[in-house]
This record gives structure tokens, C-alpha cells and sequence, in this order.
């Protein structure tokens, strides 16, 4: 699948988009879904959940699309809708009530469910799992450095908060993920000293 | 501190080759569906949220009611004593009646209080975070300090202002195992 933040979409099918033509917006929809789908799902976790933040990060994608100032491909420009869109989720009260009474999210359950006919790999499996028990903050902030690529100062500027911040949550995550991997080894040492 | 590079450079290969076939999208002709629906839907749960905070109002106004006229009224503080002071002081002096006014007002404030005490148990995570969040800033400053060959007085400030933040975050590890043995 291609990365979201590469997927750019030719002018005149945006201008058609931008015009209403229903035709070029299925087709920004086919290129796009995929990818924005699967980054909202990492970061949500529940699959109801991630895909009510879909339809309003698509929704928003065509009310705005006039907007799009094509400093970027379009998939850029959705990506930080998406991820905007999936931190106004992680941060809602109403979220935090849906936790509680359902006992957290699907995300360990990714890996179990997926639908493909090659075996996953056991490490993959694993990784769902640690991914799962990461606190949503630390997760959401570990994709998006390690795997969107984004810096710890765009990282503080999304979330509102510090640089360091961001960097304690990085440590932190990584700290888990390590003692999980390796639950009979040395105890990892603090990075923060 | 190269095994530690490693392995966040192996972890973020093994998150970038994560597959995301789990996570495949509805169709155009559903998101249009959705997109039809979603003012009637927004409406419904605007409306279960707002039937929502009004019961929880409601429940709140009647627990502070309860509270407050559970037990027996305080009597409020007598008016006459005052009065009569006047006159005991200008009479005797004033000593045995200012010390029945303050038993008076002691005896007051003390009907005024809660008849059970109020016991609020408070989570650490929010504590614990700040902390580290402290820990990590004054780490990043330290750093910076260090490499721009600052005065070692400021960094003599910092290392103090670590060891604190260091021995706040110990405190609360110790009360959360206090606490956890207690239970």
C-alpha cells in the first residue's frame, strides 16, 4: 500500500472534484481510503470508532478541497487532517466513557482478524500486542516519528505541547515496547538520563 | 547506548513493514450512505449527550442537596449572646462571657462540618507524567547547558533542580506502593 503521504492526485481530477463532479470524487476516494483508512486505524485503535473519524476526515477533505494550496501532495495535506481529526478523538471525554465500558481498544486484535491469505508473521503478532498496551498518547506519537516520519517539533505543535514532551512520550513508548520484547533480559535502562 | 540506537532503528523498521490489510475502508457508495445520514445521526447524538449532562446535572444537584440536609441543621449563632455581652462587659468585665462566646462559636463551627469526612482517592498517572515531562525538560537543558560549555553555576541549578524533580517522582512511586499494600 502506498504510504499517504505520497499519493498525489492529478490537477484536473481535483479541479473536476472541486467542481462537484461526483466521477472524480470516487476517484480521489479509491486512492486515497486505503491509506488514510489504515494510518486513522493505527492511531484510534477500535475499528467503529476509526471509521467514524474517517468519514469525518473524508468529509472534510471534500468541503475543503478548495483549500488545497498543492504546497504538497493532496496525501500530505489529508494526512494532517486525519491525524487532527483522530487527536479531537483520543481527546474526548466521550471517547474515554466508550473505553471504560467496552475495556479498551481493538488494536491487538488487528493482527488476529486480518483477513489475508499468508500467515502473519510471528513478529507482526507480537508487535500488534505491544502496540496494544501502549497508552494512546505514546502510540500516536510513536507512528508518527518512527513510521510518518514527522519530528519531535511537529510533533509538540500538533499535540499543543513541549518538544520534550514529545520526547519523554517516545522514551516512554519505547521503554515499554523494549521491556516487552524482552521480558527476561536486562532491565532496560531510563534514556532519559 | 548503541544497543539502544538499534533497537529503536529495529522497531521502527518493524512498524514501517507492518501490513494494513485489517484496515480496509467501506466503499465510495457507503461513504456516501454515511455522509447522507451523518446530520440525522449528529443530531441523535447531540441529543442522547445532552439528555445525558442533564441527568448527571440533576443527579449532581440532588447529592449536594442531600448532603447538605442530611442531618440535623446546625443551629445558627445565637444573636442574643452578643447583645447581652455588651451589657456583661460593660458590667464585669467581659471574661466569662467572651469565653462562652467563643465556646459558642467553637461549638458553631464544629456542627457546621461534614458528619462523615470526605475521603477523595486521586490517581498518580497525571502526577507520575508531569514529573517525567519536568524530568525530560530540565535533561534537554542540561544537555544544552553542557555543550555550549555553559557556567557551572547554571548547571549546578539544574542538577539541583533534577535531583528534586527526581526525589518528587520517587515519593510518589513510594505513596502508589503504600497505597497498593494497604488494599
Amino acid at each position: 500500500m502506498t504510504r499517504l503521504v505520497e499519493i498525489a492526485v492529478p490537477d484536473e481530477v481535483r479541479e473536476r472534484a472541486c467542481a462537484g463532479e461526483e466521477g472524480a470524487r470516487q476517484l480521489i476516494y479509491a486512492e486515497v481510503a486505503p491509506a488514510t483508512f489504515a494510518l486513522i486505524r493505527r492511531l484510534v485503535g477500535n475499528r467503529s470508532a476509526a471509521e467514524d473519524v474517517f468519514q469525518d476526515t473524508m468529509m472534510i477533505l471534500f468541503e475543503r478541497l478548495r483549500e488545497f494550496r498543492q504546497e504538497a501532495p493532496l496525501g500530505a495535506w489529508l494526512r494532517q487532517i486525519a491525524i487532527s481529526r483522530c487527536l479531537m478523538y483520543l481527546r474526548s471525554p466521550w471517547r474515554r466513557v466508550l473505553v471504560c465500558l467496552e475495556g479498551g481498544d481493538e488494536i491487538g486484535a488487528l493482527a488476529l482478524a486480518r483477513p489475508t491469505t499468508a500467515a502473519p508473521a510471528p513478529e507482526a503478532i507480537d508487535l500488534e500486542r505491544a502496540l496494544a498496551t501502549l497508552a494512546p498518547t505514546a502510540r500516536t506519537v510513536l507512528w508518527m516519528y518512527e513510521v510518518e516520519g514527522y519530528s519531535h517539533a511537529e510533533i509538540a505543535a500538533t499535540f499543543g505541547r513541549s518538544v520534550s514532551f514529545s520526547k519523554s512520550q517516545l522514551a516512554r513508548a519505547h521503554l515499554k515496547l523494549r521491556a516487552w520484547f524482552e521480558p527476561q533480559g536486562n532491565p532496560p535502562t531510563c534514556t532519559l538520563s | 547506548m548503541h544497543t539502544e540506537l538499534e533497537h529503536q532503528q529495529a522497531l521502527a523498521r518493524l512498524l514501517r513493514e507492518l501490513p494494513d490489510d485489517a484496515a480496509r475502508p467501506y466503499d465510495w457508495r457507503e461513504f456516501q450512505r454515511r455522509a447522507q445520514a451523518a446530520p440525522a445521526a449528529a443530531a441523535r447524538v447531540a441529543g442522547l449527550r445532552a439528555l445525558a449532562a442533564v441527568i448527571v446535572i440533576t443527579l449532581a444537584v440532588l447529592a449536594t442537596a442531600i448532603r447538605l440536609g442530611a442531618g440535623p441543621r446546625p443551629p445558627h449563632p445565637p444573636a442574643a449572646p452578643v447583645a447581652a455581652d455588651n451589657a456583661v462587659v460593660t458590667a464585669a468585665g467581659g471574661d466569662a462571657s467572651r469565653a462562652e462566646r467563643e465556646d459558642t462559636a467553637a461549638r458553631y463551627w464544629l456542627e457546621r462540618l461534614p458528619r462523615e469526612p470526605a475521603l477523595v482517592h486521586v490517581g498518580t498517572r497525571s502526577a507520575v507524567e508531569t514529573l517525567e515531562d519536568h524530568i525530560a525538560q530540565v535533561d534537554d537543558l542540561l544537555t544544552t547547558e553542557r555543550a555550549g560549555s555553559a557556567p557551572t553555576e547554571r548547571v549546578r541549578v539544574l542538577q539541583q533542580e533534577r535531583a528534586q524533580l527526581v526525589s518528587s517522582l520517587v515519593q510518589v512511586r513510594y505513596a502508589e506502593t503504600l497505597a497498593d499494600a494497604s488494599r
